[in-house]
Formats: structure tokens, sequence, C-alpha cells
């Protein structure tokens, strides 16, 4: 007796340290995860800039400022000067001379990004006689390190020096506005109607068993049926985030209509038939007392279903939203990228400073699900309601 | 509740409306294609916004040359790309289907020069290639026998005892294209007999010259270039193929592996010493200049852009000789369709 309750206690220790050790392991990896991201990440949104001494006349016009500005590199820091500055440098001389006209035609110093070779060289890698040219300009009190607050405001661009993430940012937004508009009155309306109205049968179980089903379709092909339904046959346009919300839209309605119908499941039945019961009819008891009961389920199940949209990349690739665009998008039907594809597309660039940039945009990427869940977990809140 | 439905119904509805309008008049201008000639492009992209304020941001699509050119010769219209990047040179049998569809006025433009080159880790050995090593090593049946070789030294018996390990590009990339085209086949046909049967068996004669080998010693590596540096910058066993512009970026990685005694240097490549140079193309449809706002300045940048001062060379293209660039100035200028009988 006394040794099966040993080996019974012994059991359930086992069984409360593995419980712990895989709360620990996961808290690991999601630590290991943000803390790499983080490191390797924030050089993303800070930049280097390297002092230029100049003097453009008032009157210089976009191009003449671009040579008046690699002119007076090459004189400030000889025939390299050019490697050290961003092709984007004579930009923020402008902008600089447009935010105080009384600059112009006098000598001034403005500090101007770094080229992404001298940022890199900064860092101590890169060709030897660079990395020696950048810690001489250093100690000489050249660089000055800024916040990038082009990162946050500009859209794709080919310089690492001068990449922006608001175009993918707001192309992301844009795309999930157009999914959840379209995918969570369809999706909840879709589980009331089966959950509440629909007659049981052999319709109804095919009908449940399919969705169930599309929930678990590789998001893959909700991509080609994207391709060949909103843009070969309803011919709407490439790269646009409507079509992207559309097709996401119809990867993330099984999600909701599955979450949904839980949700209402799980309202206690003495609700409805309490409101049947004072003379309700059907329709105001599901809309005035089970929907609201049902609401935060339905919303935790939205949430799954959005966060794993906001991360798609595979169905976005079929309707070319991989692409490289310079300006942000306007509206939901002008040309954009996405927040997931702009972190592909920058893994895969040429130049040594998109690594950097490729980490900044997964922060920021995380910083938007992380707003959204915070979001989410706040409506729920609110309109939880205890038995 | 109703109201809120109805509402829904109306916004989808003004939107589809709104969207199926946009279709048919496109602001921007649309590029797909090789992404060899993709960051080139994007950088062109980059700068025509730059100057014309206010125009749209033309869409540059990295889709591959094949896929691209597939994507060109849909047809005319708003639906279909404008330009296409290319790391070859147009098909004849791609042409014939542009023609199908309705793309008739195609104008060639060559942007510059590319080589495909092969390089491994700064800590490798140092391994000397030719193209007949090459093709021994990476096809599947190397003049008509089944290839057994595992290290460099089966193949040629003054190369060093290192397994047979390349990274390099898949089927759907011109890089692929340029791989079998520069190196393998011309690797194939250094033997008399299967140049004599390129005359009576020509799909033979495709099969043994350009089919690479699939048991492992050939690892496609996706359209992933920067994979691919990655890959051979761990290990000084292997090598890779790809588009020069990685090479010279990473320079502090990798080195090129001398092909025939050529070194993939800016010189070799520009004089087409190299064996793996070949040109880079964009494909213009003439149907589209008038109706699709910017093309033509979009073009011209291009004419600015490649010159030997100008910024594609920084990017890692190698300029195109000065008779070549001004022929294609002239053609960039007046949009002289391409004559199909030049193509293979």
């Amino acid at each position: 007796m006394r040794q099966r309750l040993v080996r019974r206690y012994a059991a359930e220790r086992r069984f409360r340290r593995s419980g712990l050790a895989a709360v620990v392991l996961s808290i690991g990896v999601l630590a290991f995860l943000l803390m790499s991201m983080a490191a390797s990440g924030w050089r993303g949104f800070v930049e280097q800039r390297i002092a230029l001494p100049l003097d453009v006349a008032a009157s210089a016009s976009a191009g003449e400022m671009e040579d008046a500005v690699a002119m007076a590199a090459e004189a400030a820091y000889g025939a390299d000067g050019l490697d050290y500055i961003s092709e984007s440098a004579w930009k923020t001389v402008r902008d600089a001379f447009r935010a105080d006209s009384s600059l112009a035609g006098t000598s001034v110093v403005i500090p101007v990004p770094v080229s992404s070779t001298l940022s890199t060289a900064l860092r101590g890698s890169g060709p030897e006689t660079l990395v020696a040219a950048a810690q001489r300009l250093d100690a000489e009190g050249k660089i000055s390190t800024h916040l990038n607050t082009h990162f946050l405001t500009g859209a794709d661009g080919t310089d690492p020096s001068a990449v922006g993430i608001w175009g993918a940012f707001k192309g992301s937004l844009f795309t999930m506005l157009v999914t959840i508009v379209l995918a969570f009155p369809i999706g909840v309306l879709a589980a009331i109607y089966l959950e509440e109205f629909a007659p049981r049968g052999r319709w109804t179980d095919l009908i449940e068993v399919s969705i169930n089903n599309l929930a678990a379709v590789p998001s893959i092909i909700f991509g080609l049926l994207g391709l060949s339904i909103f843009l070969n046959t309803m011919g709407l346009p490439r790269s646009a985030p409507l079509v992207g919300g559309m097709t996401l839209a119809l990867m993330t309605l099984p999600v909701i209509v599955i979450a949904g119908r839980s949700a209402i499941k799980a309202v206690p039945p003495s609700i409805r038939d309490a409101a049947l019961g004072v003379g309700a009819s059907p329709v105001q008891a599901v809309a005035h007392h089970v929907l609201p009961a049902a609401l935060p389920g339905i919303m935790t199940g939205s949430i799954i279903g959005m966060a794993r949209a906001l991360g798609e990349t595979a169905p976005l690739l079929m309707i070319g939203m991989r692409a490289f665009i310079t300006t942000p998008p306007d509206g939901i039907s002008s040309p954009s990228s996405v927040l997931p594809v702009q972190i592909f597309l920058w893994s895969d660039e040429i130049s040594r400073g998109f690594v950097e940039k490729t980490s900044a945009a997964i922060i920021v990427l995380l910083a938007f699900l992380l707003a959204m869940n915070a979001g989410a977990v706040y409506l729920r809140n609110r309109f939880e309601i205890r038995w | 509740m109703k109201k809120a439905a109805f509402s829904i119904g109306c916004l989808i509805a003004a939107s589809l409306a709104g969207e199926s309008m946009a279709a048919t008049a496109r602001k921007e201008i649309r590029v797909v294609g090789s992404s060899t000639v993709y960051p080139f492009s994007a950088a062109v992209a980059e700068r025509y916004v730059g100057k014309n304020a206010g125009a749209a941001s033309p869409v540059v699509e990295s889709t591959g040359t094949g896929a691209g050119i597939k994507l060109f010769c849909a047809g005319v219209g708003a639906a279909h790309p404008d330009i296409v990047n290319a790391s070859r040179r147009l098909k004849a049998s791609e042409y014939a289907d542009c023609a199908k569809n309705g793309v008739k006025d195609v104008v060639e433009i060559q942007i510059g020069i590319d080589g495909i080159a092969f390089a491994e880790a700064v800590a490798a050995p140092g391994i000397a290639l030719s193209i007949v090593d090459i093709y021994k090593a990476l096809a599947a049946t190397p003049f008509d026998k089944a290839n057994t070789a595992k290290s460099w030294k089966d193949v040629n018996p003054a190369l060093p005892d290192m397994p047979i390990l390349v990274y390099g590009p898949p089927t759907t990339s011109g890089t692929r294209d340029a791989l079998t085209e520069l190196i393998l086949e011309k690797g194939c046909d250094s033997d008399p007999a299967m140049k004599a049967l390129k005359d009576t068996d020509k799909d033979k004669h495709k099969a043994v010259c350009t089919k690479i080998r699939t048991d492992g010693a050939y690892v496609e590596a996706g359209e992933q270039d920067n994979l691919i540096v990655q890959k051979i910058a761990t290990n000084p066993k292997a090598i890779g193929v790809f588009g020069y512009g990685f090479l010279e970026e990473n320079t502090d990685k990798l080195k090129g592996v001398s092909i025939g005694g050529v070194a993939p240097i800016y010189d070799s490549i520009a004089s087409f010493t190299y064996p793996g140079a070949r040109p880079l193309y964009i494909y213009v449809k003439a149907a589209h200049l008038k109706a699709i706002k910017g093309l033509t300045e979009y073009v011209a940048e291009w004419t600015t852009a490649w010159s030997p001062t100008g910024y594609l060379k920084r990017r890692g293209m190698v300029v195109a000789p000065d008779d070549v660039r001004a022929a294609n100035a002239t053609i960039a200028t007046s949009m002289t369709p391409l004559d199909p009988a030049t193509l293979k």
C-alpha cells in the first residue's frame, strides 16, 4: 500500500516537472528568437552619418545637387569619398536645404548617411583598407549616429542605407483590412447559421466536413486559387492589397467559422431558452443574447486566423505581391508589398547592408502582430461575460 | 445588425466596381523576369521615380527569365507586363508563343553583360577548372556514359581529391540556361563525336550535353543566390554558380574559380574571354509604349544608367563595349522591334 502511494507521488512529480520543462523550453526558444532579432535588428533603426562640408547654390536642380554632393565628398575625403556617402546622400542635403533655406549658398557642414559598405566597415567587417579608413574617420569624430527616420517612413529601395519599411507596412495594413472586412462578417454569419438555424442532415454534415478540411489546406493552394479566380477570371490588378486580402480572407474564413461555431456552442442553452421563453424571436435570441456572449470566443479565433494571414508569404507570391515598389501604396488597388514578403525580398538582396534591415523588418512585423493581438485581448476582455 | 451587413455588402461591391475600372487603365509600369537583372532593374526604377516627380513606382517582379517571358508573352493589355528582364536572348519558340498571343512588336535592348561565376570560399585550397572538367563533373551522362565521378580527381587526375559538390541555379533560371549553353554544351562539343551527333540526332545531343546529374553532386539552390553564397562560404569543399555581381559583392568571403586559366574578373567578363560571360537584355512591348505613361522615360533611364560611370556598374553589372551601348541606345530611342529571324 505504502509502496503504491510512493510510486503515485513520484509519477505526479514527474508529470509536473515535465510540464514545467515544456514551459521553460518554449520560453527559452522565444527568448532566443527575440534576443537574436533584437541584437542584429536594432542597427536597422539607426544610421551612421558622416559630416560633409559643402557649398551649394540655392538654385541647384536635383541633378546639380547630386553632382555637387559627389564633388563635396571627393573634396573632403579624397578619391574614395564617393564610396563613403550613401547614394541617396543628396536627398538628405536637399531636405536640409528645404527645411532651412538660409543654408543654401553658404558653406555648411551637413551630416549625410554613410554608404552601406562604410557602415559595415565601421563594424569591422569588409575589406581591410576600408575598415582602417572607417576607424580613422570615427576617431576623427566625423561619424555620428542618428535615428533612421527614413526607415519608418520610406518604401523599398535598392540602397540599404535608404530603404524604408512603411510601404510594406501600409501594404500589410490594407491587406489585413480587406481580409477582416471580408472574412469576419461572412465567417460569423456562416457560423451562426450553421450552429443555430441550419437543419441537421446530410448536407449540413457535408458542409461541416468541408469547412474543417478547408482550414487544413496549405496556404499555397489558396494562392493558386487567387491567381486563377481573382486575377485570371475577374481581371483584378496584380500585386494589389485588395487581391491579397481576398486571397487571405479565403484562407482565414474556415478558421473563423470553426472558432465561431465552437464559441456559439459554448453559450449555455439556458440563455437561449430564457430569451425564447420571454417571447424573443429566434433571430432576436441569437442577435441580442447568444452572439454577444459568444463574441470573445469568436474574436480569439479570428485573431488566430488574422495572425496567420499577416505572416503569410506563399499565397501572396502567387498573386504578384513579391515585387519591387519604391512608393508606399495609396489605396487597396495600388501595387504594394507586405511585411513578410518584404523580409523575404531583402533576405535575397546582394548588398550586405540588407542583413540588418531584414532583422529590423522582422522586428516591425512582430510589433505589428503584438499590437494586433493586444487589441484583440483588450476587446475580448471588454466583452467577456462570466457565469 | 442588418444595417451593418448591408453596409459591408455595399463596401465590397463598391470596391469591386472601382477595381475592375482600375484594371483597365494601369498607371504603373510592370516589369517581370530574371533574378539577375532584378537588382539593376530595381535601381533604374528607383532613379526613374526620383527623376520624374509624381510618377507611379514601377513594379518589378523577380520571376526568373523563363517564367517572366511566359507572363510577358501572354498578351497585350493592362493585365500583362510591359517589360521582361532576361539573362539570355529570347528563343524563337518563345517569340512564336508571343506572336500567337498578339505580342508582335518586341523591342530588344541589351543592357550590359553578366558573367556566371564559379566561386569557392576564400579558405578553399583553390581549384582551376576547364569547361570539359565541369561538363564531365556535372553532366548526367557525360559523352553518353553514366557519370560515376565522385571526386574532382575522377574527372581529371590533375585536380585535387575533393568531392564534387556544386550549388547552382534551378531550371527556371536564366543563369542555369547560361550554364548549360556557355559551359556544358561547349565542354560536350569538345568531343568531335558529340559535335557530329548534333547534326544526326539533335534531341540525343541535347540530352547528353545539357542534362545535369541529379545524384546530389549538383544541388539546385533556388532563385536565392544569397543562399548559395552562404553555403559555399562556410564549406571550403563546395563550389557555387551564380551571377558575377554576387561574387563581386562578397570578395572577402569568396574567390572566383578560373575556367580554362581565365579568372572571373571584371575585364575578362567585359571582353567575353571568361567562358561564363553572357549579355543581359530587356524586352519592351511596343504596343504598350503609348498606353503606359512613362514607359519611354523608364527605358531612356536605362541608357544613362548603363554607362561606364553609371550606377549599374557600382551594383556589379559589367558594362557593354561602346559600340554595343551606342547601338542599343539608338534602339531605345527609336523603339525598333526586333527581327524574329535573328532568334534561335
